[in-house]
C-alpha cells in the first residue's frame, strides 16, 4: 500500500478518535447509524480470503486453517491460540 | 473478555493481552514487510492508526491487489466504531478538549472493554483506560518494530502460514458480535454480496459492497 493510503488513514483514524470527545452527540448519532458496517466488513473480509485466484471458492491450505480457527474460537478458545493455530495448520500442510 | 476489578488482576490481564499484542504487531511487521512496505512506514502505522483489525484488513485488501483508495476506504470504515468508543468515553476523560482528545487516541477494543468494566455503568474508569491504553500502544509499536526486523531474515511469510492469520483474526472479532440478530444479519449480508461478486470485480469492490450492505442492514 502506497504511504499516502496508510497517512490517510492514519489520519482519518485520529481524527475519528478524537471526534467522540469533541462532539460526543454527532459522534453517537453518526456511529448509531452504522452498527451493522463492522460485521458486514468482516464477514466479507474472512469470505474474500477464502476464494481462489479466480474469485470461486477453494478448499486449500489457508481454508483449512481458517477453518480450524474458526471451530476454535467458537470453542472460547483465547485469540492468540486461534491465529496461531490457523498459520500453524497453514503453514504444516503447505510443507 | 473477563473483566477484572483492581490490582492484580488488572496487572495480569493487561500483561497477557500486552504480549497478545505484540505478537500481533510483530506479524502486522512481517507480513507488511513481505509486501514491500518500508519498514518505518508499517511502524509509523501502528503507532498511528493503532487499530489491528483496520491495519490487517488494509495489509489484505493490498495482498489481493486492491486500489489505494480500497485499502483506505477498508480501513476507515472498520475504524468507524472508534465514533461510538470516543462518544462513550468523552465525559469521563479528564481535562480541556485537547487533552480529552489526545487521551482519545489511546481509546482501542481491549481498554475501552476493561475501562468500562472497572467504572460505574456509563462512566469508564479514565485512569484504567490510560494505562491499559499505553500498555498496548508500547508492546503494539514494539512488535511491529521486532517483526519488521525479523521480516526481513524470515523470508515469505506465505510459508508460516501466516496470510491464514487474517482471517483466523477477523473470526475471533467478528464471533462475538454476531451474538447480536442485527449484526449477524448484516454478516450474512456482508459475506453473501462480497462472494457474489468476488469473480467478477476487482479486490476491493467486494468488500465496499459489503459495506454499503452493512450500513443498509444498520439499524
Amino acid at each position: 500500500m502506497s504511504g499516502i493510503a496508510l497517512l490517510v488513514l492514519a489520519l482519518a483514524t485520529i481524527a475519528m478518535r478524537a471526534a467522540g470527545p469533541a462532539a460526543p452527540t454527532l459522534a453517537a448519532r453518526l456511529a448509531r447509524r452504522a452498527t451493522g458496517l463492522a460485521p458486514a466488513l468482516l464477514a466479507a473480509l474472512i469470505v474474500t480470503q477464502l476464494v481462489d485466484d479466480d474469485g470461486l471458492p477453494a478448499a486449500n491450505e489457508a481454508s483449512a486453517g481458517i477453518a480450524v480457527a474458526a471451530v476454535l474460537v467458537v470453542a472460547r478458545v483465547p485469540v492468540v491460540l486461534c491465529v496461531a493455530a490457523a498459520a500453524l495448520v497453514t503453514g504444516l500442510l503447505r510443507l | 473478555m473477563s473483566a477484572p476489578r483492581r490490582g492484580h488482576s488488572l496487572t495480569a490481564t493487561v500483561a497477557s493481552i500486552a504480549v497478545a499484542a505484540f505478537v500481533f504487531g510483530a506479524s502486522f511487521g512481517v507480513l507488511a514487510t513481505g509486501e514491500g512496505i518500508p519498514g518505518w512506514q508499517a511502524v509509523a502505522a501502528s503507532a498511528t492508526v493503532f487499530a489491528g483489525a483496520a491495519q490487517f484488513a488494509a495489509l489484505s485488501v493490498q495482498q489481493d491487489g486492491g486500489s489505494s483508495l480500497a485499502v483506505v476506504v477498508t480501513g476507515v470504515l472498520l475504524n468507524l466504531r472508534y465514533l461510538v468508543t470516543g462518544a462513550a468515553v468523552a465525559s469521563a476523560l479528564p481535562g480541556g478538549l485537547g487533552r480529552r482528545a489526545a487521551t482519545a487516541q489511546l481509546v482501542v477494543d481491549e481498554s475501552y472493554a476493561l475501562g468500562a468494566a472497572a467504572g460505574p455503568p456509563g462512566r469508564p474508569d479514565a485512569g484504567v483506560i490510560v494505562r491499559v491504553g499505553s500498555a498496548l500502544w508500547c508492546s503494539w509499536v514494539g512488535g511491529t518494530f521486532a517483526g519488521v526486523l525479523l521480516g526481513d531474515r524470515l523470508g515469505d511469510p506465505g510459508s508460516y502460514g501466516l496470510d491464514a492469520a487474517f482471517p483466523a483474526l477477523f473470526i475471533a472479532i467478528l464471533w462475538p458480535l454476531v451474538q447480536h440478530r442485527s449484526a449477524a444479519v448484516a454478516a450474512f449480508g456482508g459475506a453473501g454480496v462480497a462472494l457474489v461478486l468476488a469473480p467478477f470485480t476487482p479486490a476491493g469492490v467486494p468488500l465496499a459492497a459489503a459495506a454499503v450492505i452493512g450500513l443498509v442492514l444498520s439499524r
